[in-house]
């Protein structure tokens, strides 16, 4: 069959007259695709070759697998222009297509190679359809969706073609494309994307097995600018630090001063009462200490009301030792003026002998065991002052504030040192007592010093200071005891802070009898007052006047 | 009482074959996705063998096949998009069942180059009972259309070994052209069955 065709082809094309000159018969035409867009209809194209010079004309033959019968191409216009169109009633699938093309003129016929074509497998389906362009937010992060639609003619409803996609994306200023697979679903989603950039977006599909579809026509969409919240949430941060920041620096100046202190604590400094850094700048030292004096460390007549705090005060009057030292220095001491080493402002400093109670008794008593001797009564005698000791073996001045107080009375200064005790504690005043002066009134031996112990028991007057001799002390008898009392008028308060006693007998006895009984009760009582009370420091007493 | 027992098992009826459609749709995509790749299978074995020919005997091959025919062709299948349509499920399945057993035998002469020549009949014949599955859990009526299809299958079946070995290369190109264009049918009459057993009968996805 086929060879009769063949020629009878021949037989036309050699029987055909070849004119002369230029024109000559059509070239042979070529068959350039098959392609069924749905798998239901498909269309061939050919391209003409030379038409010789002369109009030409084209036919597209076909026949089916198994049949010889040739057909001629139904529809030459629906295709375009060299093209034929096959539509479903002459769309067979699964049947090979035998397609040749013919291109005729005056001349001749020239026919094109066959083409066998099977339906299924020149499917190319048109693009998709409907592309858009979303822009989503998951969890505040936005996105691309892309969605699209099938092809119109594409029957993928009945499932008779099953079409998968493909999809590509770039932005504006790029030359690449970046392809995304989706299968067969119909949108996608992009996640990678810039913000605030212009993005084109092509889709194509394909048959399963069939060729890729063209690309959709380009859609674009412009992705948000979402870093806009991120900077502002960027700068609600950095603000936020920076406020604590400074809040921090803040504290840590504030507390400058105490985090220094806590982590480099200051040495203390000296703190001395009645220290006078400005007198001390000033540098004179004399000023400084007689400051450091003057201030109520013993307790000044005025400031001082509570003198109840002051248990036991000692007017220290005893003979010294060194007699003639002590006169050099009395003498130096004579203009009332006192000197006091710095370190004598301290009474509890424990220097002297006579601070301790022990210490005292010895010293101190050994004038009274020398008494009863005449030598000492001579040495008494020698001895003109009230000796103060001021060699630091002593304590220091019982008076001192007196010679240049006159205005204030000894019965307030003892009032105040003493004060109104109930008798808890027996205030003991080391005086010395004139006994020869009062018995004559006069100083007719005023050397002759004797020194007793008496504990001063009231003060009447002005004047007038009850004593109580040692002996009586034992008990510490109350005040309105006043048994065996003597009763002692202050005479004469001495240049040198010294206080004349002028002893007066209740009874009437004679003074010497009771001064000798007196000394020897307060020799009986010398025992027994080591056990009884406390000496306080007369210095403690009276002010220190300055020197 | 008649009625109300046929109304009864009416009942149970509907109730044990609603289960089944779920099944029935779990089946179908196991089939239609074996066939795919029994196509794809088809496709690569075939062009191999066209790109291991030389260029001259290829277009004598072309020229060759038209006149030949498939042994499938006996078969008669719905050829256009409207034909199928308009086939019953039942019909399809029939069919595709067919076309499978046609190819269980002839596939053993498969020639590959590569390591799937083995593989096709073990293949073809699992499709086979996955389409048999179908076929009885969509088979409503009397229609038993794989009866006949053995009787008519002996005497083609012996097609191919008949054929002399000198044209091996023409057999063998025509053996790959139709188990690919068998598949392909089989593929599409599955898909088709498919989507309109599918509860939405949409298969788009």
């Amino acid at each position: 069959m086929r060879n009769v065709q063949e020629l009878t082809w021949l037989l036309l094309l050699v029987l055909t007259p070849r004119t002369k000159g230029g024109l000559s018969r059509p070239g042979k035409p070529t068959l350039t695709s098959c392609r069924s867009p749905e798998k239901e209809t498909f269309t061939c194209w050919w391209q003409p070759a030379s038409d010789g010079g002369l109009p030409t004309t084209y036919a597209l033959y076909y026949r089916k697998e198994n049949s010889e019968i040739m057909y001629e191409c139904p529809d030459y216009f629906t295709g375009g222009e060299n093209s034929c169109f096959f539509n479903k009633n002459n769309t067979s699938i699964w049947v090979n297509y035998n397609i040749t093309v013919v291109a005729t003129n005056r001349l001749g016929s020239t026919f094109s190679d066959s083409v066998d074509v099977d339906v299924v497998y020149i499917v190319q389906p048109n693009p998709p359809e409907n592309v858009s362009l979303s822009v989503m937010e998951d969890k505040g992060w936005p996105f691309l969706r892309v969605a699209w639609a099938p092809p119109r003619k594409a029957d993928t409803r009945s499932g008779w073609i099953t079409l998968i996609y493909e999809l590509r994306i770039r932005s504006e200023g790029e030359n690449e494309w970046e392809t995304h697979v989706a299968g067969q679903q119909k949108l996608f989603n992009i996640f990678s994307l810039r913000s605030g950039g212009l993005y084109l977006v092509q889709v194509r599909c394909k048959p399963d097995h069939g060729f890729w579809s063209d690309w959709s026509s380009p859609s674009q969409i412009r992705f948000p600018e979402y870093f806009h919240q991120e900077k502002s949430a960027w700068i609600v941060t950095t603000a936020v630090c920076a406020f604590i920041f400074l809040i921090i620096t803040w504290l840590l100046h504030m507390n400058h001063g105490s985090l220094k202190h806590c982590l480099l604590p200051p040495v203390p400094g000296p703190k001395i009462k009645g220290f006078d850094e400005q007198l001390l700048k000033k540098g004179k030292s004399e000023d400084i200490f007689n400051a450091l004096v003057v201030s109520d460390f013993p307790m000044s007549w005025s400031s001082s009301s509570n003198s109840e705090d002051l248990l036991v005060e000692l007017l220290e009057v005893y003979i010294p030792e060194e007699r003639e030292n002590m006169l050099g220095a009395s003498k130096d001491l004579g203009g009332g003026s006192f000197k006091l080493e710095s370190s004598t402002s301290d009474s509890d400093s424990g220097r002297g002998s006579c601070d301790s109670r022990t210490l005292l008794i010895e010293k101190c008593g050994r004038p009274k065991e020398h008494e009863d001797s005449a030598e000492e009564r001579v040495e008494r005698e020698d001895w003109e002052d009230a000796r103060v000791d001021t060699g630091g073996r002593t304590w220091p001045s019982v008076f001192p504030g007196l010679p240049d107080r006159p205005q204030r009375s000894l019965s307030d200064g003892l009032s105040q040192v003493l004060g109104p005790s109930e008798g808890q504690v027996c205030k003991q005043i080391k005086a010395r007592s004139d006994i020869n002066i009062a018995v004559s009134g006069h100083k007719e031996s005023p050397a002759r010093w004797s020194v007793e112990y008496v504990g001063v028991q009231t003060v009447v007057n002005d004047d007038m200071v009850i004593l109580q001799p040692w002996g009586s002390r034992e008990g510490c008898t109350p005040l309105h005891s006043l048994q065996e009392r003597d009763y002692s008028q202050v005479k004469q308060v001495g240049s040198d802070d010294t206080l004349l006693l002028l002893q007066k007998v209740s009874e009437g006895t004679a003074d010497g009898r009771e001064a000798g009984n007196m000394s020897q009760k307060s020799a009986t009582c010398m025992n027994s007052t080591t056990a009884t009370g406390g000496y306080v420091d007369a210095a403690a007493a009276f002010p220190m006047t300055t020197y | 009482m008649d009625k109300v027992v046929l109304f009864l098992s009416l009942v149970t009826l509907a109730g044990v074959s609603s289960q089944p459609i779920a099944d029935n749709q779990r089946v179908f995509s196991i089939a239609v996705s074996r066939v795919q790749h029994l196509h794809l299978l088809a496709q690569a074995l075939f062009l191999d063998f066209e790109g291991s020919l030389q260029m001259e005997d290829q277009r004598q091959l072309n020229k060759i096949f038209l006149q030949d025919f498939c042994n499938s062709d006996y078969i008669i299948s719905p050829l256009d998009k409207h034909e199928t349509q308009r086939s019953s499920v039942l019909k399809l399945l029939s069919i595709s069942y067919r076309l499978v057993e046609s190819w269980e035998f002839p596939s053993h002469s498969l020639s590959g180059g590569s390591s799937p020549r083995n593989q096709v009949p073990s293949k073809l014949s699992e499709l086979k009972m996955g389409i048999l599955l179908l076929i009885r859990a969509n088979q409503d009526g009397a229609e038993m259309f794989s009866d006949s299809s053995p009787l008519q299958l002996a005497p083609y079946g012996n097609y191919y070994q008949s054929v002399a070995d000198d044209e091996s290369l023409k057999r063998t190109y025509e053996l790959l052209a139709c188990f690919k264009k068998d598949m392909h049918k089989v593929e599409t009459y599955l898909t088709v069955a498919k989507c309109r057993l599918s509860p939405e009968a949409n298969c788009t996805l």
